[in-house]
């Protein structure tokens, strides 16, 4: 019996055990014979070589060596030792793989092996036998959480019963005590569950319950039986999470807080410390600065860089004059106040935050009604510059920030609190319907939220820590159960809100709500006063159309105005580390805090509740004041690393959703950190940074280098120049501004912002459209995002799958972008657009010659005037089209010239260098 | 490892590979042929040459990527039965069911019922099962057409998902995780291999005209892998594929000017900017998207098959016109390098919560016919050996029966169940006429040689070459695999 138990989960042994401590000592003695005691042999390697990190005062991993039941009981990934297969017996399998003792100790000796394998082998035996853990609340809460507190708990005390804790348990219900101590066959709580009548077998599905399995109704019994016992916690992550990390591991560079970088003194015009540090690079190629392109390739990159589309026709009339560079920082200020700016800006936070207008992971895929409120927020922050730190508190914590539930006006300031948590309901979601709000359901939810916010915010692959501790970075299980824990006062999947309705506040403006009420109230007064006329009709023909009238105006009433949002909802369950990750097997009780890695050793998160609502924790509030301290060694890095990205196409850290030991190190380590200082010091301004880039030498290069050999003769690969930020990299737009652009250029773009999402239409063969409005159409980024259906043509320029989030959009070349610029009835009506366009602007300078339309098409599409090598083959190419064109039925000189045009317009649209920024 | 001139993940990938095979390659063509796998719908051979360094790929080389290991499948179609076939009326009889009939099971299994409420006893079939072919194996009366075809077949009785509900369970069926935004298996097998046919997809979806299934468009998505690996439907009528054809009318002088000013246009622009490999792909794919076009609709003209040929498909009937034609659409395309040819029907036709008897035929009329006429073409035409077809769905059923509102037992159906589901194999490199796994005698759960879903995704990505946690993609410094950290084991059994 003894030998079965080191297989089974640790629950299971402690079940077996209690109910079967007899069989121990007979097994015992049988192994005392056959010599294969850990006593004998194993207890010294483990002693010498294990006890450093695994011991009842470190517990590395939960693991505790030191005796014979920590040995049995495992660590935060499961049991170590099982003899049935000793090859998968972890405590084996982690020391023949030399992966531990960990790189800085010498590995075990052969013979040091072979003694532990043939100990499990033989059975995994002890002299001296593990001592039976009692069964304590921490491993029955867990269980009554998972199939019993739903009715009997939070929300709900089903008659009158509340298990969620000893004391609630022993208080009984309105039938009386539920526990007998000391006697589990005399509890009505075990009688209700062995009989099947707890929980009700034909509601399972109604409240998302599984039946409780008979290992769990057995640790139930075994802990009534010894008398409900309670332990003392677990030692938790506070008291020794920052230990566990080494001092070697908590040096890696993005670890350690941003130092003060002395700017290095090079022979250089700039005063930009940017294009210093850049250049000193260079210089170590004997390189220099590229010179800066041309006006207009500049004008056309700084407008596609700060608003996502084509300069409008004046700027380029003044670059084309050339009026313009005159005051290139003034054009900077300009684009930057401009609300276009706020479009193009947030639609790359919208990506990281993993931004969609419906819930996805299910086929219906539901729309998610209210969730744009967040994206014109996110808008509305990008053009007001709010501060990065304050942009954070609010997304973490605004419910915290915010007082709103005391009946006082909700200000536009409590509104944007309260709509920026909207950051936290992003992912995929299928937890509206009973069938899927399962508690694996919902940890799936909780799982892409913590991917998202620490891939976006802290620049962590902190998901792997999920199942077991990361195997690269020093980020422990324990870690992110911590992180979890700070959020589950409003994630918490023991008391869950579900997905569509319940997520939403009605805590809108004081204003807009008036403004719905009035709506409202008028339609309603328009309806009673039909009414009182179709009563006082009386033959149905005259009641007829005054009855489709208070259809048609009920139809037109607005739905009530909510906020997607996340709130505190109050004192959460506690968490239990989920051992494998595996909801079905709990490990130890675990506090709210931080990766310990980004904390001084023995930092522990203190949250303090902000106002007198008992039911705020203020922990989110805590964490977001944490990760906004200005010596916070990722917060500042990650953001400006990704801003740098969006202006280069590659971040000083490549890999921009991870900073940790698997991720790239920084081409320029002082430059990333002289900015993150300054930007910090600069009040967490985002427009800060976008003038101290966009004024450097560095950003204004040209992109066209043409020798590709560095000054000793070296040939330098693109990947080698884009690092050394040597030329301006080669972009093609994104799939948004592929779409703005053609529509921008076509004078058919719509600039009316915020509000409802504009509604996208499927097409019987597939093809996805967005709903055009009385003025043309929207920008992409107020456009319905619905996962499943994304509009084709931003879907074949990489529009990404939130999955959950994206950090980085892959850049295709395939035949369906080509195929859907060439035949896409609306690219040809765009097309046509233009040519309209084009006409129109020249018929008041009455010179339609081919030569001025070529010069108008380049102008607007291109932002500057044709080359003689292009104009002539536009020439050429004119002249044939308007001969084809001619050709067909019905035509004339004037369709065809305007037809000719029109394909033309189209063929321009078609270039490569239309897709492509320099 | 990082990713330096590329964002794009693939050339991550080929890079890996090449550090993993210990080759030495220099990083320029390593860039190159990163470049490639993103146009690896194809490219003409004159821009290959001057893409491509010859020392690393030669043109003239079929243009995907080299496999792990020899393949046993050079392509794969996928017959997919949305809603969970069940599998004790087709491929897995059950005489103790028979005999227990009636009886209460519920409460041993309530948590495994996805309708408690309208849970029944245990139920027989209604249908009779016969033994086929030299291997024996038991076939229900409702595929008479496949039943001569058993000893072409692998049948898994014994494959366990991990959810019962649909659309989680098809997000694991086709991506591996019960989430949406993984790629799905056609995508990773596309990300793998390539194409080989330089005009055609990797990856051709053939969705019912009538509907798509449940969840739509997400079954065949790439997720994190680029973009030019989902899948491509392809339609039976119309334009085949997406802006295949010009929708504008214009006369085709037109047409044909304006390409080749816009090819004028870009190669005056690539030149002044030497050194953006970017701008060479770009020009291949506008290439590319002109023989695409032909090569689509060459696929798809059937008016090339024999009305005999057309017969045995059972286009010539209303009930098997329209899976036939898919079923023969697949065929023409995997003898022509596609890749991974996905078949979907209508919703869900095997989701039968009720009148199984009537329901569960009509599903099997609909696809029996044209499935046997598919095995026994690919087979006359030597394709089998090479050509891996699948058949399954995403879940199985349960042996209580699910009763209408009205608990009338003639109206019963069988609810979801994640426990035991039959799929099967057939040709690329499996056995044929072998059962493998068995389930309990009820058939509510496998019991012997379980198969995991993970399991079954490598054994198809074994068959075609490819080691399951040698497939990856780099996101983020992390190896994301289709089969994501389980683990997962090649069902050894089943291949020949």
């Amino acid at each position: 019996m003894v030998e079965k138990l080191h297989l089974l989960n640790a629950t299971v042994i402690i079940i077996a055990c209690v109910v079967a401590s007899a069989a121990v000592a007979c097994v015992a003695d049988e192994a005392e014979k056959s010599g294969a005691f850990y006593e004998a042999a194993v207890a010294d390697i483990v002693t010498s070589r294990c006890l450093k990190c695994h011991a009842a005062n470190r517990r590395e991993g939960g693991l505790d060596l030191s005796t014979s039941e920590g040995i049995v009981a495992g660590g935060d990934s499961g049991v170590v030792i099982d003899h049935e297969k000793p090859e998968a017996s972890l405590l084996l399998e982690r020391i023949v793989s030399g992966e531990m003792p960990p790189e800085d100790e010498p590995p075990l000796t052969a013979e040091q092996k072979a003694v532990v394998r043939t100990w499990i082998e033989a059975g995994a035996k002890f002299r001296n036998p593990p001592r039976h853990r009692l069964v304590s609340q921490h491993d029955v809460i867990p269980i009554l959480l998972l199939r019993c507190t739903v009715c009997h708990g939070t929300r709900r005390q089903d008659g009158g019963l509340d298990l969620r804790t000893r004391e609630s348990i022993l208080k009984g219900g309105n039938s009386g005590p539920v526990v007998v101590s000391g006697k589990p066959g005399e509890s009505l709580l075990i009688q209700k569950i062995r009989d099947e009548e707890m929980p009700p077998r034909r509601k399972l599905v109604s409240v998302s319950v599984k039946p409780m399995t008979d290992s769990e109704l057995k640790i139930l019994e075994a802990w009534i039986r010894t008398g409900l016992p309670l332990a003392g916690d677990a030692p938790s992550n506070a008291s020794i999470a920052p230990q566990t990390v080494r001092d070697d591991r908590r040096a890696f560079w993005s670890f350690v807080p941003p130092s003060e970088v002395t700017i290095p003194l090079v022979d250089d015009e700039s005063n930009n410390p940017i294009d210093v540090f850049v250049a000193e690079r260079l210089a170590a190629r004997g390189l220099k600065i590229a010179p800066p392109a041309d006006r207009q390739t500049l004008l056309r990159r700084v407008y596609f860089d700060l608003t996502g589309l084509p300069p409008n026709s004046e700027a380029v009339d003044e670059s084309l004059q050339d009026a313009m560079p005159g005051d290139w920082k003034r054009l900077i200020e300009r684009l930057l106040a401009s609300p276009r700016y706020g479009e193009r800006w947030a639609r790359h936070w919208l990506d990281a935050a993993g931004y969609a207008d419906s819930e996805g992971a299910q086929n219906e895929d539901r729309v998610r009604p209210h969730l744009w409120r967040y994206r014109d927020y996110a808008i509305r922050s990008f053009n007001d510059d709010k501060p990065y730190d304050r942009f954070l508190h609010e997304q973490i914590a605004g419910d915290e920030l915010a007082d709103y539930s005391n009946g006082g006006e909700i200000t536009q300031e409590v509104y944007d609190n309260l709509v920026a948590t909207g950051f936290l309901r992003t992912t995929p979601d299928r937890t509206f319907a009973d069938i899927t709000n399962f508690v694996p359901d919902r940890l799936e939810v909780i799982a892409d939220e913590m991917q998202v916010f620490s891939s976006a915010v802290l620049g962590l692959t902190l998901q792997c820590a999920r199942c077991h501790d990361h195997k690269f970075d020093p980020l422990s299980q324990r870690d992110y159960y911590s992180l979890t824990a700070i959020f589950k006062d409003a994630y918490d999947e023991h008391d869950w809100l579900k997905s569509q309705g319940p997520r939403t506040l009605p805590h809108v403006t004081a204003a807009e709500r008036a403004e719905w009420e009035r709506q409202v109230q008028q339609l309603n007064e328009e309806i009673a006063s039909l009414q009182k006329q179709v009563d006082a009709e009386s033959s149905e023909e005259q009641q007829a159309p005054l009855k489709t009238k208070i259809d048609e105006l009920n139809s037109r009433k607005p739905a009530e105005p909510r906020i997607r949002a996340l709130w505190s909802r109050g004192q959460p369950s506690p968490t239990y580390l989920l051992r494998r990750g595996n909801y079905l097997t709990p490990g130890d009780i675990i506090d709210p805090n931080v990766p310990a890695v980004l904390t001084t050793e023995g930092y522990v998160l203190q949250p303090t509740p902000p106002g007198s609502d008992a039911a705020v924790t203020g922990r989110r509030l805590a964490l977001a004041g944490w990760l906004t301290r200005p010596e916070h060694p990722l917060t500042a890095r990650v953001l400006v690393n990704r801003i740098w990205r969006h202006h280069f196409g590659q971040g000083l850290v490549a890999t921009v959703g991870n900073f940790g030991t698997t991720g790239s190190r920084p081409s320029h380590p002082e430059l990333l950190d002289w900015l993150a200082m300054e930007f910090v010091r600069h009040d967490w301004s985002v427009k800060w940074l976008h003038r101290q880039i966009l004024t450097s030498r560095t950003w204004l290069q040209s992109s066209v280098i043409l020798d590709s050999h560095d000054a000793r003769g070296e040939t330098m690969s693109e990947e080698e120049r884009v690092s050394l930020l040597y030329g301006a990299p080669l972009r093609r737009m994104e799939a948004e501004v592929v779409r703005d652009a053609l529509l921008s250029v076509a004078g058919q773009l719509d600039l009316t912002p915020y509000g409802s999402p504009d509604g996208v239409t499927e097409q019987p063969d597939g093809l996805i459209t967005s709903s055009r409005t009385a003025a043309g159409w929207r920008r992409s980024i107020f456009v319905l995002q619905r996962r499943t259906k994304i509009p084709t043509l931003l879907e074949n320029f990489d529009a990404p799958q939130m999955g959950p989030n994206c950090l980085e959009r892959s850049e295709s070349t395939v035949a369906p972008q080509a195929l859907h610029l060439l035949n896409n009835a609306m690219v040809h009506d765009l097309a046509r657009h233009f040519a309209d366009r084009v006409t129109t602007v020249l018929a008041d300078q009455l010179s339609a010659e081919p030569q001025a339309q070529i010069r108008e098409v380049y102008r607007l599409a291109l932002s500057r005037n044709p080359t003689l090598e292009e104009q002539d083959a536009a020439i050429v190419a004119l002249g044939q089209l308007r001969e084809h064109w001619r050709k067909k039925a019905d035509a004339t000189d004037d369709s065809a010239a305007r037809n000719a045009l029109g394909s033309f317009c189209h063929a321009i649209m078609n270039s490569a260098e239309f897709l492509y920024i320099d | 490892m990082a990713c330096i001139v590329s964002p794009d993940s693939s050339s991550c990938y080929i890079r890996h590979r090449h550090l993993m095979s210990h080759q030495h390659t220099n990083p320029i063509s390593l860039t190159r042929r990163g470049l490639f796998q993103q146009v690896s719908t194809g490219i003409g051979t004159v821009a290959l040459a001057s893409l491509l360094n010859e020392d690393v790929f030669s043109a003239g080389e079929t243009l995907h990527s080299l496999p792990h290991h020899q393949p046993r499948a050079r392509s794969v179609i996928h017959l997919f039965m949305n809603g969970g076939p069940s599998q004790m009326d087709l491929l897995d009889p059950k005489p103790e069911l028979t005999r227990h009939h009636g009886e209460d099971y519920f409460s041993r299994i309530a948590g495994e019922v996805e309708f408690p409420d309208a849970a029944g006893s245990l139920m027989r079939s209604p249908f009779k099962f016969a033994q086929h072919g030299e291997c024996g194996m038991w076939v229900s009366e409702l595929m008479p057409h496949l039943a001569t075809q058993v000893d072409r077949l692998a049948l898994i009785r014994s494959l366990q998902t991990t959810n019962l509900t649909h659309e989680p369970a098809l997000y694991k069926i086709h991506s591996g995780s019960e989430f949406t935004g993984r790629p799905s298996l056609g995508a990773w097998v596309s990300y793998g291999l390539g194409t080989e046919n330089r005009n055609l997809p990797a990856y051709v979806v053939l969705d019912d005209p009538q509907g798509l299934p449940v969840n739509g468009v997400d079954n065949w998505r790439a997720g994190y892998l680029p973009p030019v690996h989902q899948g491509t439907r392809f339609r039976a009528t119309g334009s085949p594929v997406l802006n295949l054809r010009p929708e504008a009318s214009e006369p085709d002088d037109v047409r044909q000017v304006e390409r080749e000013l816009i090819a004028r246009l870009d190669r005056i622009h690539r030149r002044d900017r030497p050194g953006r490999p970017r701008l060479d792909a770009r020009i291949a794919s506008y290439e590319l998207a002109a023989r695409m076009q032909l090569a689509a609709s060459d696929a798809l003209d059937l008016s090339q098959e024999t009305a005999e040929t057309q017969r045995r498909y059972g286009i010539d009937q209303p009930t098997t016109e329209s899976y036939g034609r898919r079923c023969l659409i697949a065929r023409r395309l995997v003898e022509r390098g596609v890749r991974f040819v996905q078949l979907f029907i209508n919703g869900q036709i095997w989701d039968n919560h009720s009148n199984i008897g009537s329901a569960l035929k009509s599903a099997c009329d609909r696809t029996d016919k044209p499935i046997a006429a598919l095995l026994e073409d690919l087979t006359q035409r030597g394709l089998l050996d090479e050509t891996l077809v699948v058949w399954g769905g995403e879940m199985g059923r349960l042996p209580i029966s699910q009763l209408t509102g009205d608990n009338d037992p003639g109206k019963s159906g069988r609810d979801h169940n994640r426990n035991a589901i039959c799929t099967w194999f057939a040709g690329g490199g499996t056995k044929a006429g072998i059962v493998h796994g068995t389930t309990d005698e009820l058939g509510f759960s496998a019991v012997e040689d379980k198969v995991s879903v993970p399991d079954w995704h490598a054994t198809i990505l074994h068959l075609l070459g490819l080691h399951h946690e040698e497939l990856f993609i780099d996101r983020n410094g992390l190896k994301e695999r289709l089969t994501g950290v389980s683990p997962a084991r090649v069902i050894s059994n089943v291949i020949a």
